[in-house]
This record gives structure tokens, C-alpha cells and sequence, in this order.
């Protein structure tokens, strides 16, 4: 239990940046094994950096990272890379290169001078492929796979190094929506295997339906904690305070706040009521909890029609389409 | 635990292994058939008979001297300088990830050839450059490599302050084309009988090298094979660029250097002894990529080594123009080999990305 629930990463004090640093105060936190880290922040803000640091690619301005309760400095090499894994943002697009030699090289820090691999190492190779979902894909060239495919090979590379902890820069960014979930639950997956996995990412949505732990860079501190923790504490919105755009953190939304648009009252539940409610919001209008006019019922089934109630008339309307439509037309 | 082989069985799955012998075994074959065709074919053509008859009985003078002192000696260094450039300009390509590096790139070559320069176009003042180019070689060997490895340190000492490998690369280039400048300058004041001393030289030539510089000649190549076989799994980590290299665990100056040293020491020797013979070094790794379709040096270092000797033999066949009195440079030879086949690669491979 104790094994089970132990740090494995913690960054105490960190600095990083080149010559100066990034951040005005060091960065401190740390992850568990078996967690799923987020790391999030804005554009520019040093989290490739920050991973960048934690693999020992760029070394520290100051402060401690430690894997498994030892200084990264304080490993070989070699050993560091049996501890820790590291996939860039950077696209590797070797031609000639099949996924099983992608995998295979994987096993670098384990195989003998030239890199032979032995039944041993197969063995390793063969599991990693499996465990990302690359049966069947040992023979094909890296260069033919789709961006989601590939993305899974560089998984199974750094699954066959055999590390505890993972650190992954952007790994959904360049994938379409169904590659990108696919990604992340073979992260999740990994995770509960026992890998502590660190990546960065803007996909909000995954961070808060995914991670275990988020990493939340703002622009004076790092503040780490679950993600609804972070949400309930309002830090979200001080990450994306912007002119235009808004964080809702009643259902993890963004939204354009009000433009002066007009109040409803809304009358339905469920489904219906909660896509009306969002339709409203794309307009720039709001809803309220009191019963005013204007007024919208809601129709029980797709089949019926939308009742938009004005202090003059009464309108039905077809779809939420026409909703809108109306709306604009009425209200001016 | 250590069977024989091993992982042969294991990994057939994985690759066209059975193909691959059959392109070893023919390469194999290539090599013996054009050393033969080499030493044969020539000014003076050499029967088989001749051959057959110089190692049964021994002693035909005149045929024993062209094969022995000419012919010989001259399919050697071929061989070396196609195993020296094909081997450098495979390190070069895989290091800075970009199918158009070659061995020349960090300027060796050009370090060579200002090295040269120094002493045909008279900035030497020693004795009459004439009598002093009969007088020996070496002194035109020894400055080659001397410029070859003042460009080899600078490089290296370049590559351990620049992170970005990129940057390196562009140092490299502009170093190559100051040196060029300086050369072009040296050839605008030299006179005419320099002039073509040195024109000749670049031109490149196999049959120049004494015994004794063979000797060092293989030596040298001998020792960038030995350091670029133990190069072969730093190598395979590079194809995914140095970041992905020193996060498996590759100690990424050390390797930087090692490259660096493997590739000026052939590079630099094959310049320093026969001239700057060129595109073998950027054609032939793109051959062997596309011939094994595979990244694994531990393929594409023994096939680029190969194939680099049989072009190589090839090239220096075609130059000796069989039947007729004369030769032409071997270097227009391997840039009119290695021109179509660079284009040929390119316009057939759609899908250019990475490398070759």
C-alpha cells in the first residue's frame, strides 16, 4: 500500500528557463505513482520547459527534481533513462523506419554495445506493441501511418523503455477528436498499470475528464490539485481571464459573456432544455432562475415546437434554428 | 543462453531478412567481379590468361610491375575511398537528419583542400613546388590533414557550445564556402603551372599513392570503420534526433564527437591522399536506404560500405576508359554516376520526408 501510493516525481523549488527564469517564483509539486498529471497553462508560459527539465534534457536554473526520492542528477544517464521517458511535440517522420524498429529502440538503455536484441528484448517489444494497440502494425513504415497510429507507435517506444514515470509533451495536439481520446485512455490506461504520466496539453476537456492531478502554470506560481478542486477554487477563470472569452465554472464551459443580449426564462428539462440554454448562449443572451418574459418552453420531444413568449406574442417555432432566427428578428 | 543465431529466427517476422541476404550476397559478388574488372581493364588490357599465368608461374615483368605497382594498389584505394565516403556521408545524413549532408559538410574537405592549396599555389616557400610534388606526396598528404583536422577540431569544438544541431550544420556549410574563398583567392594569384597543380588535384585521382601512404590510407579508414561499427546503436537512437537520443540515454556530446572524429578521419585521409572526390558520399546512403528500406545501421552501415566499394571500383573502371590510351578525372565520373542517381531517388521517392 505504502509502495503502492508513494511519490514517484516531485520538483521542489524548481527553476527553470534559459539563463533567466521563466517564472517569477520556482515550481513546486509532485505526482504519484499511478497518477495522471495535466500539465496546463498558457502559450509560452515554460511548460515544455518544465518537461523538458524533469527528463534532465536542460538543466535546472535552481531548486530539485526528484524521481523516485533521488536527484535527476544524481543518476547515470542511462539509469535516468530506464526511470524516465520522454516524448516532444516534435513529429518524428524517419522513412524507412518500421514501427518495430520504432519500439525496439525503445529498449536503447538496456541492450549491449551495437544493440542487439535478444529474446529478452522481443519479448518487451512485442508487449509494449500489444499494450498500445499496434497488432498488426510491426511491419508498416512509420511514414504511412496515420497521425493517431503514429502517435500510439511513439507510445509503444517509450512503454518498451520501461519507465516509471512519463513525461509528454502535448501528445494529442496534432490528433483529431476520436485519436485524441483514443490517446488519452491509453494513457489512463498505462496509469493504472502503475506509470506516473506527466503531459502537457491544451485540450481543457481531457484535462478535467482525464488527469488525476493537474498542474495548473499561472502566471505567478504553479498550483497543483485535482482538477475540480481547481475549478471550485476559481483558478481556471484566473488562467483564462481574457476580454472575449469566459470560464463558466458551473459546468467547465466556455462561453462569450453576455453581450448585452436579453435575459429568458427557460421552461423544460433535460437534453432539451440543456442545448436551449447553450443556443442562448452562443447568441449572447443569458438565462435566469426567475420566471420573466420573455420566456422559452421547451417541447417535450423533438417532434413538438419551441414557444418563445414575448412581452407582444407568441411564437412557435420548429427547431432551435428557427428559435434563434426569431429571437434576433423580435428582439432586435 | 547465447545461442547462434540468435535473434535471425526471432525477428524474421519482422523483416525481409531472406531479401536482404540476397542484396549482401550480390553486393559481395559486385565487389569481387569490378576488382577483378578493375585491375583487368585499363590502357593496357590484361588477359586472364596473364593473370592465370603471373600466379601459377610467377614472373611476366611487365605484367607483374602494371598489376602489382599500378592496377593493385589503385583497386585498393578505391575501395577505401568508397567505403571512406559512403561511410562518412551515412553519419553526416543520419546526424543532421537531412538527406543532402554528405562527408563534406562539416568542411573537411574544404579544410583539406586549403591545406593543399597552401602548398601547390606556392604559399609554401620551400623548394621548387615542381621538384617538391616528384620529390613526395606526403608533404601535399600531411598539409591536407592538417587542414582537414584544424576543421575537425574547430567543428567539434563548435558542436560542444551549440545545443542546436541545425546551427551546427549551418556553421559547418559556411565554414566550408570561407575556406573556398580563401582557396579561389589563392588561385587568382598563383601562376599558371600552380594553377593546374591544383585544378588537377581537385579532379581527384586513385593511382597517385605510394606503399607507404597506402598503408596509411587504409589504416585510417580502417580506424573510422572500426569507430563507425561502434557507432551503429548511438547511430539507430539518432534517427529520432539528438532529444529523443539523450532521453533513451545517448550521451549526446560524446556521440557528437565521436561522429565528428569518424567522419573527418575519413573524409579528411581521402582528401588529404586522392583529392575531393564527390558525390559518393551523399548518393550511395541514399541507394543503400532505399535498397534495404530500412533505418537500422546495423544494415545500412555494411551495405553502404559495400555499395560505396563497387561504385567506387565502377567509377574508376569508366575513368581509365578501357581500350583507350587515356583517363579522365575520377571525380566527373562519380558526380556523372552520382547526379542521376541523387535525382533518380528523389523524383521516385514521392514522399520525401526525413530522410532519403
Amino acid at each position: 500500500m505504502d509502495r503502492n501510493d508513494s511519490i514517484m516525481l516531485s520538483i521542489d523549488s524548481l527553476r527553470i528557463g534559459y539563463g533567466s527564469s521563466l517564472l517569477p517564483s520556482p515550481l513546486t509539486a509532485s505526482a504519484r505513482r499511478g497518477e495522471l498529471v495535466a500539465v496546463i497553462g498558457r502559450n509560452g508560459i515554460g511548460k515544455s520547459t518544465l518537461l523538458r527539465t524533469i527528463v534532465g534534457l536542460q538543466l535546472s536554473l535552481g531548486g530539485s527534481v526528484r524521481a523516485d526520492k533521488k536527484d535527476i542528477s544524481d543518476y547515470s544517464q542511462v539509469e535516468l533513462a530506464k526511470k524516465i521517458g520522454y516524448i516532444s511535440t516534435e513529429i518524428v517522420n524517419v522513412s524507412n523506419m518500421k514501427v518495430c524498429d520504432l519500439v525496439a529502440l525503445g529498449r536503447y538503455p538496456y541492450t549491449n554495445w551495437i544493440g542487439r536484441i535478444d529474446e529478452n528484448e522481443i519479448l518487451e517489444i512485442n508487449r509494449s506493441i500489444e499494450k498500445t494497440g499496434l497488432k498488426g502494425f510491426e511491419e508498416r513504415y512509420i511514414s504511412e501511418l496515420s497521425d493517431g497510429e503514429r502517435q500510439r507507435a511513439m507510445i509503444a517506444r517509450v512503454v518498451a523503455q520501461d519507465t516509471d514515470i512519463l513525461i509528454m509533451d502535448e501528445p494529442t495536439a496534432f490528433l483529431d477528436v476520436i485519436s485524441k481520446y483514443e490517446a488519452v485512455n491509453l494513457l489512463s490506461d498505462l496509469a493504472s498499470d502503475g506509470k506516473t504520466i506527466i503531459f502537457s496539453t491544451h485540450d481543457f476537456n481531457i484535462a478535467l475528464s482525464h488527469a488525476d492531478r493537474i498542474w495548473l502554470m499561472l502566471d505567478d506560481k504553479l498550483v497543483e490539485g485535482a482538477p475540480e478542486d481547481l475549478v471550485l477554487k476559481g483558478l481556471f477563470e484566473k488562467l483564462f481571464k481574457s476580454e472575449i472569452v469566459e470560464f463558466n465554472r458551473a459546468d467547465a464551459s466556455f462561453f462569450l459573456p453576455d453581450r448585452s443580449g436579453d435575459s429568458f426564462y427557460i421552461e423544460g428539462e433535460g437534453l432539451l432544455y440543456f442545448w436551449t440554454k447553450k443556443a442562448l448562449h452562443r447568441i449572447g443572451c443569458s438565462v435566469t432562475d426567475k420566471k420573466i418574459i420573455p420566456l422559452i418552453k421547451t417541447p417535450e420531444s423533438l417532434e413538438g415546437t419551441w414557444e418563445l413568449v414575448t412581452p407582444e406574442s407568441t411564437f412557435s417555432c420548429s427547431s432551435l434554428f428557427d428559435l434563434l432566427r426569431m429571437i434576433r428578428k423580435n428582439m432586435g | 543462453m547465447r545461442k547462434s543465431g540468435y535473434y535471425k529466427e526471432s525477428l524474421h517476422k519482422w523483416h525481409e531478412r531472406g531479401n536482404r541476404s540476397y542484396i549482401f550476397i550480390l553486393l559481395g559478388c559486385l565487389l569481387i567481379l569490378f576488382f577483378f574488372l578493375d585491375i583487368i581493364l585499363g590502357s593496357v588490357y590484361i588477359r586472364f590468361s596473364d593473370l592465370f599465368e603471373l600466379f601459377t608461374s610467377g614472373a611476366n615483368s611487365s605484367i607483374s610491375t602494371i598489376i602489382f605497382k599500378f592496377r593493385f594498389p589503385k583497386a585498393i584505394t578505391a575501395s577505401l575511398v568508397g567505403v571512406a565516403l559512403s561511410l562518412s556521408g551515412l553519419q553526416m545524413q543520419t546526424l543532421f537528419r537531412n538527406p543532402m549532408a554528405g562527408p563534406y559538410v562539416l568542411g573537411v574537405s574544404s579544410g583539406a583542400s586549403l591545406g593543399v592549396a597552401m602548398v601547390i599555389l606556392g604559399f609554401y616557400s620551400g623548394p621548387g613546388t615542381s621538384g617538391m610534388m616528384e620529390q613526395s606526396g606526403w608533404i601535399l598528404v600531411i598539409s591536407g590533414w592538417l587542414g582537414a583536422g584544424s576543421v575537425m577540431l574547430l567543428m567539434m569544438f563548435i558542436s560542444t557550445r551549440v545545443r542546436d544541431i541545425m546551427t551546427i550544420l549551418i556553421i559547418g556549410i559556411m565554414l566550408a564556402s570561407g575556406l573556398s574563398a580563401v582557396v579561389s583567392i589563392m588561385q587568382y594569384f598563383s601562376n599558371e603551372t600552380m594553377l593546374k597543380a591544383y585544378v588537377i588535384w581537385t579532379m581527384g585521382s586513385l593511382g597517385n599513392l605510394s606503399s607507404d601512404q597506402l598503408k596509411v590510407l587504409t589504416i585510417a579508414v580502417l580506424t573510422g570503420l572500426l569507430l563507425g561499427v561502434a557507432l551503429i546503436k548511438k547511430m539507430n537512437a539518432l534517427n529520432l534526433g539528438e532529444n529523443y537520443a539523450s532521453s533513451m540515454g545517448m550521451n549526446v556530446r560524446i556521440t557528437r564527437t565521436l561522429i565528428f572524429a569518424c567522419t573527418s578521419i575519413l573524409a579528411g585521409s581521402v582528401t588529404a591522399f586522392c583529392g575531393p572526390i564527390g558525390f559518393i558520399g551523399i548518393a550511395i546512403p541514399h541507394v543503400v536506404r532505399n535498397m534495404f528500406r530500412t533505418s537500422d545501421h546495423k544494415i545500412l552501415l555494411p551495405g553502404t560500405v559495400l555499395t560505396g566499394a563497387v561504385v567506387m571500383l565502377g567509377s574508376d573502371i569508366i575513368s581509365q576508359l578501357p581500350g583507350s590510351e587515356s583517363v579522365i578525372p575520377v571525380n566527373s565520373v562519380t558526380a556523372l554516376i552520382g547526379i542521376p542517381i541523387v535525382l533518380w531517388i528523389i523524383l521516385h521517392n514521392k514522399k520525401i520526408s526525413g530522410l532519403g
